[in-house]
């Protein structure tokens, strides 16, 4: 028995879902699908008649039963049409059922059908005895009835969900059914149920597919039993998952809404991380305010720093390609000098030669700066800093700039004896420089 | 987004040319004029350090190359591709504009019926806190170039890269003017 009901399980549940949504699989798959799924319900119906002792009747070949079942198209419609039968309540259901059975016993014992269409009868009519595997069977047959006169979707996924409902009426009555079909029980519940907002897609033929989804459906029902999973493709490898919680809404403008939000969260999340002193904060009002003072101080850094690199740089010359061309005489008028100064300064310098010339080549603006000129630019440049001198090692240079007044500079810098505090002086260095700029481009003019 | 090392080199080089560029064309500027100069060659450059893949990005091209002033610059600076990326950012900001438009449109009609439909505490407790989000949002929008045009979803994530971006700029931009404030004074 318990060996049986999964397979029914599955057999009942996958045409519930097929009725539900119906519209991918044709009605020639959905078909031949079922006619297997029928071969291995009437087999197992009777390996399970085997094991009651009731192999008497002569098992024939599960297509001819099936086209018996087809020719009693009386029985059979009133079998659906019982089962179909909206019942108020359960207590009611299952004498209804008992007289079922005696009817469809009647009917069998009558002689409409014949030897293999009465073992089938006689498989349905025991649900007098046993009331559990009855209801399955009964289910089954509707539901084959349904599937090979092919009625409409509406009914069979009725037939479906009726079936659906004994289920879980079999799980409180019967004490047999054991645990895990009654988790299977409950889910399939929530299948029949929400079998218009489901989107599965599952291929009727493939029935391992089928099966392993099921299993998972399973575990994930079993971890919360609350949930029910609503969209799960396999078909398709870009699936999206979305679980809706008891409660919530299930039609699909909610769910795509539920999905767009959980988006968001995700992203704030990230922008959380990224933005300081933002992980502290709840509510999404506040988070808000923080990202935007923050995009709004890194906005006006920008600003600042482009109006610091106009005045430190009045002409805007960054030019690499005269850089390097005019660089070369300058260097050579001014290495030694400028060595033969600062050569206290330039021990630490060469020191960290090596780390320069890797950032410079990290840089990739290497323009083939040789060693020598390094460490010129080196030994006037603080040595201490030097992340902020791989750029102008590479890329920027005032010499090229000021090529003409840069020796008056550093002829005055040098009658100053290079004071300690002239870093400091940095606007009036950059104001400096400026009037000479200018000074230059009237000389240039004039 | 690659490493950021990789963005910052990238962003280097296309903002030196950019300056170059700015240099070049126009001898006597004037301090403002400059600081415009330098600041849009940082803001077309590190919008094209991304490779207009992103929407912000896109918008800063196509503000920037709606300028004449500017469009010689902007062409220099995205080099070989610089057609397809401006073609690729007007469009998508033209198509984004109309979107904004009908959407605006949709809200008004929902927003009017959802008014009505509610009851008056229901206003009260939500629309608080919906309202403050919303203005929130729009500030947001306005200074993320071109967030006008987005949803919430996509303006998160381009608030993301664009502080990325920004960070990057920034650090790169701070180095030069360190060292070139080292190199003045000495």
């Amino acid at each position: 028995m318990s060996r049986a009901l999964p397979e029914m399980i599955h057999c009942l549940n996958t045409p519930g879902n097929l009725a539900g949504n119906g519209m991918e699989v044709s009605v020639l798959e959905r078909q031949r699908a079922r006619m297997k799924w029928q071969q291995e319900q009437l087999q197992q119906q009777q390996n399970y008649v085997n094991e009651n002792g009731l192999s008497m009747f002569p098992i024939s070949p599960h297509t001819q039963q099936f086209q018996v079942l087809i020719n009693n198209e009386s029985v059979l419609n009133e079998f659906v049409n019982r089962v179909m039968k909206p019942d108020p309540g359960l207590d009611h259901r299952w004498p209804h059922f008992g007289k079922f059975g005696g009817e469809d016993s009647d009917l069998g014992s009558c002689g409409i059908g014949n030897g293999s269409g009465f073992e089938m009868n006689y498989a349905i009519s025991r649900t007098a005895s046993c009331p559990p595997a009855g209801a399955a069977a009964i289910a089954e047959v509707a539901e084959t009835k349904g599937r090979e006169s092919v009625l409409p979707e509406k009914l069979s996924s009725a037939v479906g969900r009726e079936s659906f409902r004994k289920r879980k009426a079999d799980k409180t009555q019967n004490l047999k059914v054991v645990a895990e079909d009654g988790t299977r029980n409950k889910r399939i519940k929530g299948c029949a149920e929400e079998g218009e907002s489901k989107i599965t897609e599952q291929n009727s033929n493939n029935k391992s597919t089928t099966t392993t989804n099921n299993n998972n459906k399973k575990e994930t029902s079993t971890d919360t039993s609350k949930e029910n999973s609503k969209v799960s493709d396999v078909q398709k490898p870009d699936y999206i998952h979305v679980r809706a919680r008891r409660g919530q809404a299930t039609d699909s403008h909610s769910l795509a809404e539920r999905v767009r939000r959980e988006k968001i969260s995700e992203r704030m999340k990230y922008l959380q991380d990224l933005v300081p002193g933002c992980n502290k904060i709840t509510g999404k009002a506040g988070m808000l305010d923080e990202i935007i003072n923050y995009v709004q101080s890194l906005q006006r850094q920008v600003e600042f720093l482009s109006m610091k690199l106009v005045a430190v740089n009045p002409r805007l010359d960054f030019n690499i390609d005269n850089f390097f061309t005019k660089e070369a005489p300058a260097c050579t008028s001014n290495f030694p000098t400028a060595v033969g100064v600062s050569s206290e300064m330039a021990n630490p310098a060469y020191l960290e030669l090596n780390t320069l010339q890797q950032l410079v080549s990290c840089c990739g603006l290497d323009m083939g700066t040789n060693p020598p000129d390094m460490a010129f630019r080196k030994t006037l440049s603080d040595p201490v800093s030097i992340p902020e001198t791989f750029l102008d090692s590479s890329c920027f240079n005032p010499y090229s700039t000021w090529d003409t007044n840069l020796q008056d500079l550093y002829g005055v810098e040098f009658h100053q004896g290079r004071s300690p505090s002239f870093p400091s002086q940095q606007f009036i260095g950059t104001e400096n420089h400026y009037k000479n700029d200018h000074y230059k481009t009237t000389l240039v003019n004039t | 987004m690659g490493p950021p090392s990789s963005i910052k080199k990238k962003f280097l080089k296309k903002w030196i040319t950019g300056l170059q560029i700015c240099s070049s064309s126009k001898e006597n500027m004037s301090l403002f004029e400059r600081k415009k100069a330098i600041k849009l060659s940082a803001d077309v450059a590190m919008a094209s350090a991304r490779n207009a893949t992103t929407c912000w990005s896109r918008a800063l091209i196509a503000n920037a190359s709606k300028d004449d002033n500017n469009k010689i610059l902007v062409d220099h600076i995205l080099g070989t591709e610089s057609e397809r990326l401006k073609k690729a950012s007007i469009g998508s900001v033209m198509c984004n504009n109309k979107r904004v438009r009908s959407k605006k449109i949709l809200k008004k009609s929902c927003s009017f019926r959802r008014v009505k439909k509610m009851a008056p505490q229901m206003v009260l407790a939500s629309s608080i806190a919906k309202r403050l989000v919303k203005k929130r949002t729009l500030v947001l929008k306005s200074l993320v170039p071109g967030g006008e045009a987005m949803d919430e979803s996509s303006l998160i994530e381009e608030t993301l890269d664009y502080i990325i971006s920004l960070r990057a700029q920034i650090d790169v931009m701070r180095r030069l003017a360190n060292a070139s404030e080292h190199l003045n004074l000495k």
